[in-house]
Formats: C-alpha cells, sequence, structure tokens
C-alpha cells in the first residue's frame, strides 16, 4: 500500500523517542534517586507554604480556539484547492465569500487587541 | 481484518480508560489515543484526506483544548473521592440510549440521491455552498465569542507612535 513510508517513519519515531527514554531509565543509578526527601519541594529549607502553580493565563485558551477556526479554515481549502477545476467560477467565488466573513472576525479580533501578549 | 481488529479494540480500550484513569493528564493522553485508532479505522475505509484532517483538527486542535481545560482546573489527584456507583443510573440510561442509536443506522439507509457529479469536493462548494456559509458564520460568532468572553482589560501593549515620533524628530532639526 501507499501507506507504506508513513509506517517507517511511525516505526522509525517510536523507535527513537523509546531509546530516548530508556537509556535515562537504565544508565540512571537507582540508589542516588528518588528518595523522598529529595523529591519533595525546596523553599529555602521551610515546608512548602502553598502549591507552585501560579494560575493558568486564559489567552492560551484564547490562542488555541483561534488555532482552530483557522485550522477549519485551511482544511476547507484543501479540497477546494485540489477541485478548482471542476467547481468553476460559483465554487471560486463561494470560497472567497467564506474567507472574506472570516477575515472580518480576523479584523475584529486584531483590533480588539486578543493577539498581543506583552 | 486483523488490523480493524487492531484498531478498534484499541479504540475501545482507551475510551473506557478516559474514564478510569486516576490523573486526568492521563485521561487527555487516552482521549489522544482514541482519536489515533479512529483515525487508522478511517484510513481502512480508504478516507486518507479525513483521517489527516482527524489528527490535524481532533488530535492538534480539539485535544489540546481539553488539555488546557485540564492545566487549568488545578485538580489535586490525591484529594478526589472516586465513586463509582454513582454516576451509574443517569449514565447507564444514557449509555443505554447511544447504544441503542447504533441499531438505527446499522440496516437503513440515509444517504440522500446525490446529484449528477459525485465528487465530495464538487458537492462541497457548489450545491451544499449555503452549508458551508452556516460554518462561517458559525465560526466567526465563535472567535467573537471567545473574544468577549476572555479579553483582559489590562492587556496594554506598549506601542510606539510613529507619527508622533516623526513629528518629535522634525523639531529636533530646527
Amino acid at each position: 500500500m501507499e501507506f507504506a513510508p508513513i509506517c517507517v517513519y511511525l516505526v522509525i519515531s517510536l523507535l527513537l523517542s523509546l531509546i530516548l527514554i530508556g537509556v535515562s531509565f537504565l544508565f540512571a543509578s537507582s540508589s542516588n534517586s528518588a528518595y523522598p526527601e529529595k523529591l519533595s519541594a525546596y523553599e529555602c529549607g521551610f515546608d512548602p507554604f502553598d502549591d507552585a502553580r501560579s494560575r493558568f493565563d486564559i489567552r492560551f485558551y484564547l490562542v488555541s480556539i483561534l488555532f482552530i477556526i483557522f485550522d477549519l479554515e485551511v482544511t476547507f481549502s484543501f479540497p477546494w484547492a485540489v477541485s478548482l477545476n471542476k467547481i468553476g467560477l460559483f465554487g471560486f467565488w463561494s470560497m472567497i465569500v467564506f474567507l472574506l466573513i472570516l477575515t472580518i472576525g480576523f479584523l475584529y479580533e486584531w483590533k480588539k487587541g486578543a493577539l498581543d501578549w506583552e | 481484518m486483523i488490523l480493524f481488529s487492531v484498531f478498534s479494540s484499541i479504540a475501545l480500550v482507551s475510551s473506557v480508560m478516559v474514564i478510569r484513569a486516576k490523573n486526568p493528564v492521563h485521561s487527555v493522553l487516552f482521549f489522544i489515543l482514541v482519536f489515533f485508532n479512529t483515525s487508522d479505522l478511517l484510513i481502512l475505509l480508504g478516507l486518507d484526506f479525513f483521517a489527516m484532517i482527524f489528527l490535524v483538527v481532533y488530535i492538534g486542535a480539539i485535544a489540546i483544548l481539553f488539555l488546557f481545560i485540564v492545566m487549568m482546573l488545578n485538580i489535586k489527584i490525591a484529594k478526589i473521592h472516586e465513586n463509582v456507583l454513582r454516576y451509574l443510573p443517569v449514565g447507564g440510561i444514557i449509555g443505554v440510549i447511544f447504544l441503542l442509536e447504533i441499531f438505527f443506522i446499522v440496516d437503513n439507509d440515509y444517504i440522500p440521491i446525490l446529484p449528477m457529479k459525485l465528487s465530495t469536493t464538487y458537492l462541497t462548494y457548489t450545491v451544499y455552498a449555503e452549508k458551508i456559509q452556516n460554518w462561517t458564520n458559525l465560526e466567526t460568532l465563535a472567535m467573537i465569542g471567545a473574544i468577549v468572553l476572555t479579553m483582559h482589560k489590562t492587556t496594554q501593549v506598549k506601542r510606539q507612535d510613529v507619527f508622533r515620533l516623526l513629528r518629535m524628530f522634525r523639531k529636533t532639526q530646527e
């Protein structure tokens, strides 16, 4: 089948990641590592006051949602680009209309400052 | 046949592990595994474009969204009081309803009568163009909704006012 190169790629990447993890497991000396005192959080000798995690920034979520939207736009553009000779002028302009509407949304978020990270 | 059994069984086991894993990040990882196997099943059906789109959209976007939610919730693993049987009545009823829905699809013919040119891409952009229009409106609405819900007023970015700088520069030349 024509998916053989993908299979080869998958096997090689799997092998590489397993080697990278496995070698560190094999060659780390288990006597020096991972006793409870070593694994606990360090706060200048005190017991930990609070959880060290900071609040999750909501801008990551916004970036992710915007990625989904434009990713779906690209997904719709793929078959459109492939079949442009069959769908003719009407198909071309319908896709341009879709892109225009998404561009309006993009303009809104640009001007609103959703893409800014200080 | 072997490939079908392998992929579908791993998908089923992973989907059970999604709800049974103690660590929520493990749940999301099993979720990703479900999508991988579903994508492989699509390849077996001959829908290679949809398989790749599954990988890109479902795993690359939606599963990441789930991962962000898990990161946002800050669940301490030791404090979860796990009571499996609590959700059994309602969850069981909903699960049985989903199972019965499968029997509606199995031997019935729901594919509509297609026009002359049967290519999906041709249909998408000409015959069903209005349906795609609905999707674009929905996506723009989703964008605007997401921004309205999550925008900080405090994201002040320091910007340069180019015209002011030019005017000040011109004053220094005099």
